[in-house]
């Protein structure tokens, strides 16, 4: 999964202000095991974890003004756990001073009728995807690496292909609002990665 | 013919000495150097010191392999005269090694044969080598060298491959690509190169003029419907999520209460 049900304590009066510290970058297949090489040696000593994911991005559109996404997220690895919805809020890139992109976050785990449940709500699915990878952790630091892959018949995970000729490599901490300290630890992090990836705050608007 | 042999014999043993003796003094020096000035010795020197030691050492060997030379192991030496009595001369010229030539040592140091305990390890060595036969000391010598080889060559490659990995990194192989990230970045984010997949007949909510409840309450008609009915809340609500993101939960809840509360087809 991209991230284990983060939200531990109640949703109590609907402000929790979880927020989610963001770095992107590729690495290019055949450097792919050099950067997981260094990733082992980086980070906590666990064992390597895998992941194959099945995401599906849900839409409720108005009349006017931005659609409203909601994220669901289930395990291709593990059919019985539990899905993963997730709320992404917009990211802002702030200055540069801060060295992450941030965005409000929201995780739960749900059962397996979510997608009838969005449905039901007025969500509709506007696409979905497959990453396949591992993920690493030091301390709250979260690296994913992970390949995606478009679906080529909706809804059937067996017939992938794959986007690009990379891997999406994204380092990620949750943390309350205004701890923008966790940006310093990220950047150093991330210099730690170069030069076989660069991790940038990417603005998705200007992709 | 005989003094010939006799004066070839002399001619080596002294040229022999005189190796033996700049062997001993580079031993002198090198311990020396070991015992007073271990503290200020650097490995470098101490390697040097190694190096001409070993150099002597193969003189000596060559000189006792060269030709001319004549085997020593042929000449004899027999002790004429034993004394327990010191002997000034054999002791200025051993260097205070040996001041007596008496019977106590004579068989140490005139012995050509190795101690009795190590002849008797030797020949149980030897006793052994002959118990096996020589297809199967054959074998055993394969499996040796090729257990060698294996683990000169796992000693080896590995070096070259690091080093061939490392020189590829250091020759600016580009290992990411830009135009990767963001099509990546974009598919994850946006939906980005990804096909759209709506179910046929869906239409995107927000068209106006839609027939709207022709032929029954449909679910998907129904939804739709509820979600027109809620543009007016929707909007404002959308917007406010770009300035407030931490907001939305709370807005979408009240989004799902109202909205069930006016779509749910049973309610009605």
């Amino acid at each position: 999964m991209e991230a284990p049900p983060v939200t531990v304590m109640p949703v109590t009066g609907g402000t929790i202000n979880m927020m989610e510290y963001l770095l992107q970058g590729s690495v290019l297949d055949q450097a792919l095991d050099s950067l997981l090489h260094r990733l082992r040696g980086l980070c906590d000593n666990m064992e390597p974890e895998s992941f194959a994911d099945h995401e599906l991005v849900y839409l409720l559109k108005g009349q006017q003004g931005n659609p409203f996404m909601l994220r669901a997220r289930r395990s291709l690895a593990h059919p019985t756990a539990p899905w993963h919805l997730r709320y992404l809020g917009q990211p802002e890139v702030g200055d540069k001073s801060r060295h992450a992109l941030v965005r409000n976050c929201v995780d739960v785990a749900a059962s397996h009728s979510l997608p009838d449940f969005l449905n039901e709500m007025g969500f509709r699915m506007d696409h979905e995807f497959v990453a396949k990878g591992h993920v690493f952790r030091k301390g709250a630091l979260k690296v994913v690496v992970s390949k995606v892959s478009r679906v080529l018949v909706p809804g059937n995970t067996d017939n992938i292909e794959p986007l690009s000729l990379s891997y999406l490599v994204e380092l990620s901490v949750l943390a309350p609002a205004g701890q923008d300290t966790v940006s310093e630890d990220m950047r150093s992090f991330a210099e730690q990665l170069k030069p076989l990836v660069h991790l940038e705050k990417i603005d998705p608007k200007r992709v | 013919m005989q003094q010939r042999e006799e004066k070839q014999l002399e001619a080596s043993v002294e040229s022999l000495i005189s190796r033996v003796a700049h062997l001993k003094n580079s031993l002198h020096g090198f311990i020396y150097k070991l015992e007073n000035e271990y503290d200020r010795l650097t490995w470098p020197s101490v390697l040097d010191n190694f190096a001409l030691l070993s150099g002597q050492l193969n003189t000596i060997n060559k000189l006792l392999k060269n030709e001319k030379t004549p085997s020593f192991r042929n000449q004899i030496i027999i002790p004429l005269l034993l004394s327990p009595e010191r002997d000034e001369e054999l002791a200025r010229l051993t260097e205070q090694r040996v001041p007596v030539f008496s019977h106590e040592i004579v068989p140490d140091h005139l012995r050509t044969k190795p101690d009795p305990e190590v002849e008797e390890q030797e020949k149980q060595l030897s006793a052994e080598a002959a118990r096996i036969g020589p297809e199967v000391a054959q074998k055993q010598i394969q499996t040796l060298n090729k257990l060698c080889s294996n683990l000169l060559e796992k000693l080896n490659n590995p070096r070259d491959d690091r080093e061939s990995e490392s020189a590829a990194i250091r020759q600016n192989k580009p290992s990411f690509n830009p135009a990767d990230t963001n099509a990546l970045v974009g598919a994850v984010g946006y939906g980005k190169g990804l096909s759209k997949c709506r179910p046929p007949g869906s239409v995107a909510p927000g068209h106006p003029g839609q027939p709207m409840m022709t032929g029954g309450p449909t679910l998907q008609q129904v939804t739709i419907g509820g979600a027109q009915g809620h543009q007016a809340g929707m909007a404002p609500v959308a917007q406010q999520q770009a300035g407030q993101p931490g907001k939305m939960p709370s807005n979408i809840k009240t989004n799902i209460k109202s909205a069930s509360a006016s779509m749910h087809p049973y309610n009605r």
